[in-house]
């Protein structure tokens, strides 16, 4: 085994052991005790920390998200130094869980092309894209170089909900690279608090979910009208620390958390009258925060 | 009509429920010192931006899992403390 190969069985090992599972099981304990002491609430106005049983639920649903993104992220740095998808994941993890639209041959242990070449896990990020945005594919599209980062793009995303130009919106999530895309679902949720606070005067909370679904939902289904409503719904409960509704259907595909996510902060910052670079500022007062 | 009886048992339950998630919750943590811990080893003097991502990624995982404890912990005190007025 070569230095290099070496250098990629340990990276690729210390990244298939990075604790999703348990971070899953974690989150079905605190579901199971959310639901009963819902139950319990039933019979009483006390909250019983049920608000804080919701917000540890969101904390434990965007880490188990983020470490995912980790996975893709080193798979690309792998891909990136020649030692693309070589071999399974490790012995005794478990299997990643792929997007159902994707190619065939971007089954589970795939990793993500290097950035700038189209392949199947760039496809399913842009398939779905175009399916949310319900504009039409473009075959010869490829992944933009430019934008690396999630925050990047959200500033973008942001400008593009301000010109309220639904094609370009496509172009801009549809070309960048899907673990960059995905990658909107950790840092626009704490951002999108920030500004529902600001726009309410207060922190958001329950009593507040109708007056920021009437200010948001049209436009957003305007923006995305292939969004399944539930998703929507979601996103705006967590920013007011609200459990998600009950959801009977299968879990939302993984692009339409993030993209959601993306174009809500968007529709806030215009409501707000603020531009995209607030974007960039926000997050700094978040990190010196 | 529920009983108190249930109620306190419903409450229990929901509490071990929480605990089996803290418990989880730790582990998860622990594990992913020990991955950041051997990645940042292994790719020592990377400059390449992707694995400055991925760092930044696990340190934000972190830091969640480290807030859904924190808030764990809070909503067992408010569970307790109105069982506790029961």
């Amino acid at each position: 085994m070569s230095i290099v190969e070496e250098l990629g069985a340990q990276v690729r090992a210390a990244a298939d052991e990075l604790p999703v599972a348990l971070v899953t099981e974690a989150l079905d304990r605190l579901r199971q005790a959310a639901d009963r002491l819902r139950w319990v609430r039933q019979e009483s106005a006390d909250p019983m920390g049920v608000p804080e049983l919701s917000a540890a639920t969101e904390h434990a649903e965007t880490a188990g998200h983020t470490l995912r993104v980790a996975q893709d992220q080193f798979a690309a740095y792998l891909a990136a130094i020649g030692l693309a998808g070589d071999g399974p994941p490790a012995a005794g993890q478990p299997q990643r869980r792929e997007p159902t639209d994707d190619q065939p041959t971007a089954g589970p242990g795939a990793v993500p092309e290097p950035r700038g070449e189209a392949g199947p896990v760039h496809r399913w990020w842009s398939v779905r894209v175009t399916e949310l945005t319900g504009q039409r594919d473009s075959p010869e599209a490829k992944p933009d170089r430019e934008i690396t980062d999630a925050e990047d793009l959200l500033r973008r995303v942001a400008e593009r909900v301000r010109a309220d130009d639904r094609g370009q919106l496509h172009a801009q999530l549809r070309d960048v690279p899907a673990d960059v895309g995905l990658g909107m679902a950790a840092v626009a949720p704490p951002m999108l608090r920030d500004l529902a606070a600001e726009l309410l005067g207060h922190p958001p909370r329950a009593q507040d979910l109708p007056r920021l679904r009437g200010e948001l939902t049209g436009k957003a289904r305007d923006l995305l009208p292939g969004l399944p409503a539930e998703v929507l719904e979601t996103a705006l409960s967590r920013v007011c620390r609200m459990p998600p509704p009950k959801n009977p259907t299968a879990p939302p595909h993984p692009a339409d958390p993030a993209v959601a996510a993306g174009v809500l902060t968007g529709l806030l910052l215009n409501r707000l009258g603020r531009d995209a670079r607030s974007v960039a500022a926000q997050t700094l007062r978040e990190s010196d925060g | 009509m529920a009983s108190v009886a249930e109620l306190k048992a419903a409450i229990d339950a929901a509490l071990q429920q929480i605990t089996e998630g803290q418990t989880a919750v730790q582990a998860a943590s622990e594990k992913l010192t020990e991955a950041q811990q051997t990645l940042a080893g292994a790719l020592e003097g990377s400059g390449h931006e992707t694995v400055s991502a991925a760092q930044a990624s696990l340190s934000q995982a972190s830091q969640e899992l480290e807030e859904c404890l924190s808030a764990t912990l809070a909503a067992v005190e408010q569970a307790q403390l109105y069982v506790s007025t029961l």
